[in-house]
């Protein structure tokens, strides 16, 4: 699914990646703790959260997650914005709580991670 | 040699591609209210010999040339196409790997399948065997172009160095406590593997693995080093602190077991996974731990 | 909708609080943060979580919530079961990531807010 149709299900804000909304992700996480993350997600996810520090956009680089989607109308601190521009990862942001966020993705088609194949 | 390489490349690809990396998107469709006597004039106008039917935006049929004719050869009664159309239509997920889609051009003979979503049945695509070899020709392009990027920067590096073991050393510094900073090492050691011709998949986990333990030292380590030895046919990260040390390495080990503070859980980490992910990511790993001294984590992934 | 029923479309392990399965679930949540669910569940949720520590059980049984859904396979502590049993509140836990619980939940009809002030 492409980013673009994400951003629109979720009716999200365009924090950072404007130019990379035409990227297509094979498959959402919707998590909390980051080692759970690092743990089940694979290559080629939107990771939905609700936590906004830095550290969800190491995480997002270092499991090869294109884009990061904050709920809850959660807005990114400075250093997450900045991170996240150097690392090339996508930002968006909705007012949706996680659960609708979730719902109204699986329901469009998005597949989860243990749906998903094979890992790479 | 060259040729080997490309043939193992598509072998590949066929593994690693879905049916959404290949399918046609703009698929045409025709709606189950359409009449035969309108089909000609879309097949037509759309240079096409055969059409999903949707009632909506679900795949309800499918329409072939073969289908026309025989409407033809019965006389043409201008009826509706959902009395002639095949029922019985055999599709494609979205998310199946080309490995699965090849056999099924093979067990069903037919030259074109819908692509639809696991829930619902949306139609949201199409598959020829023409958009597949387009789809494998673009990736192949493109790995060429990697390929040939990554052959340049890994000679720029080793092209002069003449010696009878190579191995490169990096270290990386870990403040305690410093949330900001934490992951930099992980993300560092990503992004210069990518100067070296290892597998993204290979990279991948050598980042999660290093990711996982330098937080480790961030939270309950009080600072400390990661040690990177990068050599020919394998990567060895050892990571050292000298802080409060694990009491019971095996129960550390099970996941979601886990010692951290709340507030740490609140940052998204503690979790009590990530000894469990190290272990997931890296071939070999010894953890000795004692008491108030420190902890030294040694693990390695095979290149 | 009971949450008897879920366990039995969602294909879900009863941990604790098989008595209380009539409980009726009015929506969903999801976190893995505490203080967030805390704050923002509301009576008669049920909660899809990946923590299983036992703060889990006072969470829920602070905010009245109707369940406790474990993902990703992840099965509570000792502590955690002995506690839910004791408060009454059921855990029940599935094979499948949040995303996907939630997508099934949803799917049944069980949707997050209940209105549009509800957040």
């Amino acid at each position: 699914m492409k980013l673009e149709k994400i951003k629109d299900i979720l009716q999200a804000e365009v924090i950072v990646g404007a130019d990379d909304l035409q990227k297509e992700v094979k498959m959402a996480c919707g998590c909390d703790l980051m080692s759970d993350v690092l743990a089940f997600v694979k290559s080629g996810s939107i990771l939905l959260t609700g936590l906004v520090n830095p550290q969800c956009v190491r995480t997002a680089e270092v499991s090869d997650i294109i884009a990061i989607c904050f709920v809850r109308g959660k807005k990114p601190p400075n250093e997450t914005k900045k991170l996240a521009e150097e690392k090339n990862i996508v930002l968006l942001a909705t007012d949706l709580l996680l659960y609708e966020s979730c719902g109204e993705l699986y329901n469009a088609g998005l597949p989860g991670c243990s749906e998903y194949g094979e890992d790479f | 040699m060259a040729e080997e390489k490309r043939v193992t490349r598509v072998q590949e690809l066929i593994y690693e591609l879905t049916v959404s990396d290949v399918m046609k998107e703009d698929v045409i469709a025709i709606p189950v209210q359409t009449k035969m006597s309108e089909l000609r004039e879309t097949l037509r106008s759309n240079h096409i010999s055969g059409a999903p039917i949707v009632d909506g935006d679900k795949l309800i049929g499918i329409i072939s040339l073969q289908d026309f004719i025989d409407w033809l050869a019965e006389g043409q009664s201008d009826c509706s196409i959902s009395e002639m159309m095949t029922v019985d239509v055999k599709t494609l997920y979205i998310d199946e790997p080309l490995v699965n889609v090849i056999d099924k051009f093979d067990k069903y003979g037919f030259g074109r399948f819908p692509v639809i979503t696991r829930r619902g049945e949306r139609l949201v695509g199409i598959l020829t065997k023409g958009t597949i070899v387009e789809g494998l020709l673009e990736k192949l392009a493109i790995t060429r172009r990697e390929e040939e990027e990554l052959r340049y920067r890994t000679n720029s590096i080793f092209e002069n160095i003449i010696a009878d073991k190579i191995n490169m050393n990096l270290q990386y510094t870990i403040v305690a406590q410093d949330f900001q900073r934490a992951g930099g090492s992980a993300s560092g050691l990503k992004k210069t593997l990518k100067y070296f011709n290892i597998h993204p998949r290979i990279v991948r986990r050598v980042a999660v693995a290093t990711y996982e333990a330098e937080m480790n030292i961030v939270i309950y380590g009080n600072g400390g080093e990661i040690l990177v030895k990068i050599e020919p046919h394998q990567i060895e990260i050892v990571a050292l602190d000298s802080g409060q040390g694990i009491p019971d390495i095996e129960k550390a080990m099970q996941p979601g077991y886990s010692t951290a503070p709340s507030w740490i859980r609140e940052m998204g980490f503690g979790a009590g996974m990530g000894l469990a992910n190290i272990k997931k990511c890296v071939d070999e790993m010894s953890l000795t731990s004692t008491v108030g001294e420190g902890t030294h984590l040694k693990m390695s992934i095979n290149i | 909708m009971k949450l008897n029923e879920i366990v039995e479309k969602l294909n879900l392990e009863v941990m604790s609080g098989a008595n209380k399965l009539d409980n009726e679930v009015k929506r969903g949540y999801v976190s893995d943060l505490l203080s967030d669910v805390i704050a923002h569940s509301q009576e008669g949720d049920v909660w899809v979580t990946l923590q299983i520590h036992q703060n889990v059980v006072a969470v829920a049984s602070l905010n009245n919530l109707s369940g406790i859904v474990l993902v990703n396979g992840r099965y509570p502590e000792d502590e955690t079961i002995q506690k839910a049993e004791t408060e009454g509140i059921p855990i029940v836990v599935s094979k499948l990531p949040a995303f996907e619980v939630v997508g099934r939940l949803y799917n049944l009809g069980i949707l997050g807010v209940a209105d549009a002030g509800g957040v």
